[in-house]
């Protein structure tokens, strides 16, 4: 019963919607009806599916690179004090500096023949950080018990690593993961915004045109299209987080073991 | 033979935890460590597990083999028992398809053959602590630390962990330091016994235990036990009385 709860509420505002807009008469142009959205979605289709695929790839790839780099800057932070102390802080500096402010230096150095590249390298910035903090946070903490039950017994660094730090990191790592993936979707977005030119072709320029031309429905429908995306990485990092995760993990319980 | 001599540890802050410990312990012997909380007792096994290093003195003795079993279990939570056990073999180096004998030899002698792929999170305190014992085992150490292991079990579970423990003593001959601070328990388990003073800590008293080799709920009520436990006590309320 719970399940359908949403779907329901859903169902009920779209409703609400579809006869407040009629009964009051508004211009299309402001606020389309969910009707004239559905239509707009069926009949840009094509369009639409071929900048989302588009969106996709480059959040995919501004995720699995801001993944890769954050954890392997948080293992180089976890194995010297010293390299920590000289990098945090500019990530941290990346990290605060908003990231439509950099963009366009960003387009003048790499984008001005490849716009997708000023894109992904902004993503990655943005969908970095989370994966770096708390791939760190995780690698620190670790059980001090297991940590001198591993001095006991001599291991090497990498044994510490691979066998203690990264596993205690895991739950850690997971959800700055789904954080980030959320945010590379965000970071593409955001940067195909900013870069925007005729040569981009994501969903985000699809919006930015619809709303240039007055096509409000077909807007929505783009709109509607990306919180469907972002959902949908959503699911499947959690999906991934609980797989990895249930056998062990107190939050994964779920009976199943 | 384990000799512990003139072991001082000053911390940073300039606290002294420590202050000329002496102690030595047979080969073979089952010895407590008994004191109030903070006495810097569990510090002392650290030291002599090698963990931590005393300001000064030495240790002289101390095998290359020692099994450690801390207050709490300390497993692994993503790894299954077999793999938990697994450990210390495989931090030296040998593989689980070599090891497999040996663990299922450890979780045989603390009856958990069964709970070889069994998670931590699925078992019971006590049987997580059957774990750490089957663990600091597995190597087949000359020398088990034990620093606090049943603290926080219920009693029923820690009178029954008391004699298996007592039995593996027996069977595998190893050397064992077992800290805590309940009078009892350190009389029905230990040859040796320790007694030390709160902070600074020394050792202010040693007694050997008598009474039969093979203890059982019947040594409750051996007079050697009950002798134990009141020379025990009284030092222990003599220590505390003691102005620091």
């Amino acid at each position: 019963m719970m399940r359908f709860l949403p779907l329901f509420v859903g169902i009920v505002f779209l409703a609400a919607w579809e006869f407040s807009v009629r009964r009051l008469q508004v211009p299309v142009f402001v606020l389309p009806p969910p009707s004239a959205i559905a239509k707009a979605f069926a009949d840009n289709l094509p369009v639409l599916m071929s900048a989302l695929w588009v969106t996709m790839q480059m959040t995919l790839a501004a995720f699995l690179a801001s993944f890769v780099g954050g954890l392997a800057l948080a293992i180089l932070f976890s194995q010297s004090k010293l390299v920590e102390r000289s990098l945090l802080p500019y990530a941290i500096v990346l990290q605060v500096t908003p990231i439509v402010s950099i963009a366009p230096i960003i387009v003048i150095w790499v984008g001005l023949d490849h716009v997708e590249r000023a894109v992904f390298i902004l993503a990655t910035i943005v969908a970095f950080f989370p994966i770096l903090s708390n791939a760190s946070l995780g690698l620190r903490s670790v059980d001090p018990g297991l940590s001198d039950l591993f001095r006991l017994y001599r291991a090497n660094r990498w044994q510490r690593l691979f066998l203690l730090q990264l596993p205690s990191a895991l739950p850690a790592l997971l959800a700055g993961a789904r954080i980030s993936g959320g945010l590379a979707l965000i970071g593409s977005v955001v940067a195909e915004f900013v870069a925007g030119s005729g040569e981009a072709t994501g969903l985000a320029w699809r919006i930015a045109e619809a709303g240039q031309r007055l096509e409000i429905p077909k807007l929505f429908a783009g709109l509607f299209l990306l919180s469907l995306t972002g959902l949908a990485i959503n699911f499947a990092v959690a999906r991934i987080e609980h797989l990895l995760l249930r056998r062990w993990h107190p939050a994964h319980g779920g009976g199943a073991g | 033979m384990l000799t512990l001599a003139g072991i001082t540890k000053t911390y940073p802050s300039g606290l002294l935890a420590l202050d000329h410990v002496d102690l030595t312990i047979e080969a073979g012997s089952f010895t407590s460590i008994v004191g109030p909380s903070g006495c810097g007792k569990s510090t002392l096994l650290r030291m002599i597990a090698g963990l931590d290093e005393p300001t000064s003195g030495t240790i002289a003795g101390r095998p290359e083999d020692v099994g450690l079993v801390f207050q709490d279990a300390t497993l692994m939570p993503w790894a299954d028992v077999e793999a938990n056990v697994h450990l210390p073999l495989r931090l030296t180096g040998v593989k689980r398809k070599d090891a497999a004998p040996r663990i299922a030899e450890a979780l045989a002698l603390v009856g958990l053959s069964e709970f070889a792929h069994a998670y931590p999170r699925a078992l019971s305190g006590g049987m997580k602590m059957r774990v750490a014992i089957a663990r600091a085992l597995v190597t087949r150490p000359r020398l088990l630390l034990m620093d606090e292991p049943f603290a926080a079990l219920d009693e029923i579970t820690r009178n029954r962990l008391n004699d298996d423990l007592l039995r593996l003593w027996r069977d595998q001959k190893f050397t064992t330091v077992f800290i805590t601070h309940s009078v009892f328990e350190s009389v029905y388990l230990s040859t040796d016994i320790a007694v030390m003073t709160p902070r600074p800590g020394r050792v202010m008293a040693l007694h050997k235990i008598g009474g039969p080799p093979a203890r059982d709920a019947g040594f409750r009520a051996d007079p050697a036990y009950l002798d134990g436990c009141r020379a025990v006590s009284h030092d222990l309320e003599q220590a505390l009385r003691a102005p620091a």
